[in-house]
């Protein structure tokens, strides 16, 4: 090619001229977009950020308890020195007696019918009255639930005659940010007469972590500054373990169904779509499903009457069983639509090179198929079910009890649920109920959290298994 | 009537046998096969409504490599595919016609093509182990298989599987390293290991070098002429050189394309390596071979 030969150049693209500008169009474009991106990241971060801190903020703060007695005067008056020993040291039966001496007769026997004080007499109840009640038909839970622990007592002196009620609190936020703002604020309530029954003299102010082991540990109850979630959580465990049980097998199973043994045909293409259809229904729909299928038509199965040759664990369907199992129905779809495609992601190579090797399809899915497809599997079922242990609306549909102090022991006990619980707690009008309702979304969040974290553990160690 | 199962054909009975009810093939009169492990029958393929091979009729000689050549689009794959019912994998394929295993009808309905597929080995287009050691990548179709040997006898027959693959002495310290540690020729010949494990009695190879380099690729050649010895090879190619190289018989397919624009392979010579490349007797044959077309 000679030197001098004018380079030859296609008209129909632009002169480096135009080509420039056109290039910082284009470049102007991108960076236009890539804001854009960044700006939708940024809304989902700050939405996240604003939960977390109205939770938080809830669930540590400055409040004003008034006490109806001051645990040093109880101490006092039951003999001791209240300089040396505090309310908890106090032996039982010192205990049972201030219960005795302060509660009515009336409100002393419900408590023994729910729990005895002690294994061998009674407290309130007469012996007579007693033996006639457990005779009965609906006995109550005291006639055969264990004795009243001191622990257990201890919560009933601070609900029944401490009764600590907590006039007013101050949130996390500006009770670091303005230390005194809180005392400001009280004595303004004072000046104007809203706290008309309180004598300012016995207001405590105290620091308090409404997320605190004690919450965790103590039952439901109607006093919020000893109320707890510890029926809650248990229940919320349940429904984890039933839940993953029921929708993981039948899940995995249903997809390793339809991506390596359904032929395409019309059925399948029609039950496929469905999948996809069912993975929208609203849960409300499935909770109404659980009720009229596992509570009601069910009941034998899901209140353990048909495993039982005596009274059945429950006397009716509303279970932690029929829970577990309409969330697992509720998540099906979605580990159904995950695992399918976490099984399609396998390349089509390795099915070939197993089946070549004279290996029956399900030799094929075991070896090579499933733990290649595990990770995925595994993520997408837990990221379904964790989204499942949020739900609500299925469980007031199902049955969870709004009320109740007992643990669940097993698939057929009566159950609360963490979400049921929050949503009961912020329906009451007492402002402290808001504050126990943040600090149980706290640990709703910590238990998905946990679960999450179990899922990246758990795809860890299946990603190490597979040797690519 | 109850099949027996597949069975080792041994030197024995091949001396006892006739094959003179052998059909006779598109010009092969001179490469008449007199000891077939396998053959092709009256085989059509379909994909659906869609006829992809018609009409071929091929045999396998026993310890022979034989290569299937042609341009793009022939069905050469498709046919080898007939050969250990991996087309029962694609949902719309359709194989009629007979292909007899040792004397048998694999496309009987009471054949189970795992049987098959334990008897018949397959090497794929581009390696492709499994995300496993390399140990188990060779053992494991053993064991599926129901191989019942110790321990010992386990890691013995992977040890000889290798050694035939020729590539024992360059993974023996790293055995349980994964497969896919190995370089795309490691890894292919690894497939020839595995495949060769569950002991089987014919080996089909998908383009087994068109993924290696020139060097690996020479190396698996040199394989397929040591295999031989035990096993029988078919080979699917695109490279004519590589068919001159290796195998003893070729069969040549080509492609009709009807007034639709429906393309359907058909075999068009079947012959003697030799004779097929030097002196073919389709014009079809000679003009693919002398790159007029393809």
């Amino acid at each position: 090619m000679s030197v001098d030969a004018p380079p030859r150049r296609d008209e129909r693209f632009p002169t480096d001229v135009e080509y420039r500008d056109l290039l910082d169009r284009r470049t102007r474009r991108a960076r236009v977009f890539q804001v854009v991106s960044l700006l939708a990241l940024t809304t989902g971060v700050v939405a996240l950020a604003t939960l977390i801190y109205t939770i938080v903020n809830d669930s540590f703060g400055w409040v004003a308890v008034v006490n109806a007695r001051e645990p040093e005067e109880v101490v006092e008056d039951l003999g001791f020195d209240p300089a040396e020993v505090s309310l908890a040291d106090i032996p039982y039966d010192d205990l049972v007696g201030l219960l005795q001496a302060t509660v009515p007769t009336g409100v002393g026997r419900r408590l023994e019918r729910e729990q005895r004080f002690y294994e061998d007499r009674l407290v309130f109840e007469a012996t007579a009255t007693w033996d006639a009640l457990c005779a009965s038909e609906g006995a109550p839970l005291g006639c055969t639930a264990p004795p009243r622990d001191h622990a257990n007592l201890l919560a009933l002196i601070q609900e029944r005659v401490i009764v600590p009620d907590v006039i007013a609190s101050y949130e996390l936020v500006p009770s670091l940010l303005d230390p005194d703002g809180f005392t400001r604020r009280l004595e303004e309530g004072f000046a104007a007469g809203r706290f008309p029954d309180v004598d300012i003299d016995r207001v405590r102010i105290e620091w308090r972590n409404w997320f605190n082991p004690t919450f965790l540990r103590t039952p439901a109850s109607s006093i919020p500054e000893i109320a707890g979630i510890r029926t809650a959580v248990l229940g919320s465990a349940w429904l984890v373990l039933i839940t993953i049980g029921f929708a993981v097998p039948v899940g995995v199973g249903a997809a390793i169904y339809l991506v390596e043994y359904a032929k395409p045909s019309r059925l399948n293409s029609f039950i496929q779509t469905n999948i996809y259809n069912l993975a929208g229904v609203p849960s409300i729909v499935y909770g109404m499903l659980g009720l009229a299928i596992l509570v009601r038509a069910l009941e034998p199965v899901t209140s353990g009457a048909i495993f039982t040759a005596g009274p059945a664990p429950s006397d009716n369907g509303r279970t932690i069983l029929s829970a577990g199992i309409t969330l697992g129905l509720l998540t099906l779809p979605v580990v159904i639509i995950s695992a399918q495609e976490a099984l399609t992601a396998v390349p089509n190579s390795l099915r070939n090179a197993a089946l070549g090797l004279g290996a029956t399809r399900w030799q094929m899915v075991r070896s090579h198929v499933l733990p290649v497809a595990m990770p995925g599997i595994l993520t997408g079922s837990i990221l379904a079910v964790a989204r499942a242990i949020g739900e609500t609306a299925p469980l007031i549909l199902v049955g969870a009890a709004s009320f109740i102090t007992v643990d669940p022991t097993g698939p057929f006990s009566k159950f609360t649920a963490l979400p049921i619980q929050i949503f009961q707690w912020t329906s009451y009008p007492q402002e402290e109920f808001r504050n126990i309702a943040a600090a149980a979304s706290l640990a709703l969040l910590i238990l998905l959290l946990l679960l999450n974290a179990g899922a990246v553990i758990l795809r860890n160690r299946y990603i190490r298994k597979a040797r690519w | 009537m109850v099949n027996p199962p597949f069975t080792r054909h041994t030197t024995e009975e091949t001396m006892n046998e006739s094959r003179t009810d052998t059909a006779p093939l598109v010009s092969t009169a001179a490469a008449e096969v007199v000891d077939a492990v396998m053959r092709i029958e009256d085989v059509d393929v379909y994909y659906g409504d869609f006829l992809a091979v018609k009409d071929v009729d091929l045999q396998f000689a026993r310890h022979e490599i034989t290569a299937l050549i042609g341009p793009s689009g022939c069905g050469k794959s498709t046919v080898m595919r007939c050969l250990n019912r991996m087309n029962d994998l694609i949902p719309s394929a359709r194989v009629e016609g007979k292909v007899y295993f040792n004397d048998r009808n694999i496309y009987d309905p009471d054949v189970d093509p795992v049987e098959v597929r334990r008897r018949v080995g397959m090497v794929f287009q581009r390696p492709n182990p499994f995300p496993k050691s390399i140990y188990e990548n060779v053992a494991w179709g053993a064991r599926i298989n129901g191989f019942k040997g110790k321990r010992g006898e386990m890691d013995d027959l992977v040890e000889r599987a290798l050694t035939q693959a020729a590539l024992w002495d360059e993974v023996k310290d790293k055995l349980h390293e994964s497969g896919y540690s190995l370089s795309g020729g490691q890894q292919q010949r690894l497939c020839i290991a595995r495949a060769l494990a569950p002991d089987p009695e014919v080996l089909l190879m998908d383009e087994p070098a068109s993924a290696l380099d020139p060097i690996a690729t020479l190396r698996i050649e040199e394989l397929m002429l040591t295999l031989k010895e035990q096993y029988t090879i078919i080979i699917v190619t695109h490279n004519m050189q590589q068919a001159g190289r290796v195998s003893d018989r070729t069969a040549f397919f080509s492609v009709d394309v009807d007034e639709r624009g429906q393309r359907t392979g058909k075999l068009v010579e079947f012959d003697f390596t030799d004779k097929l490349f030097t002196s073919p007797s389709e014009k079809e044959t000679e003009d693919y071979i002398t790159g007029r077309f393809g």
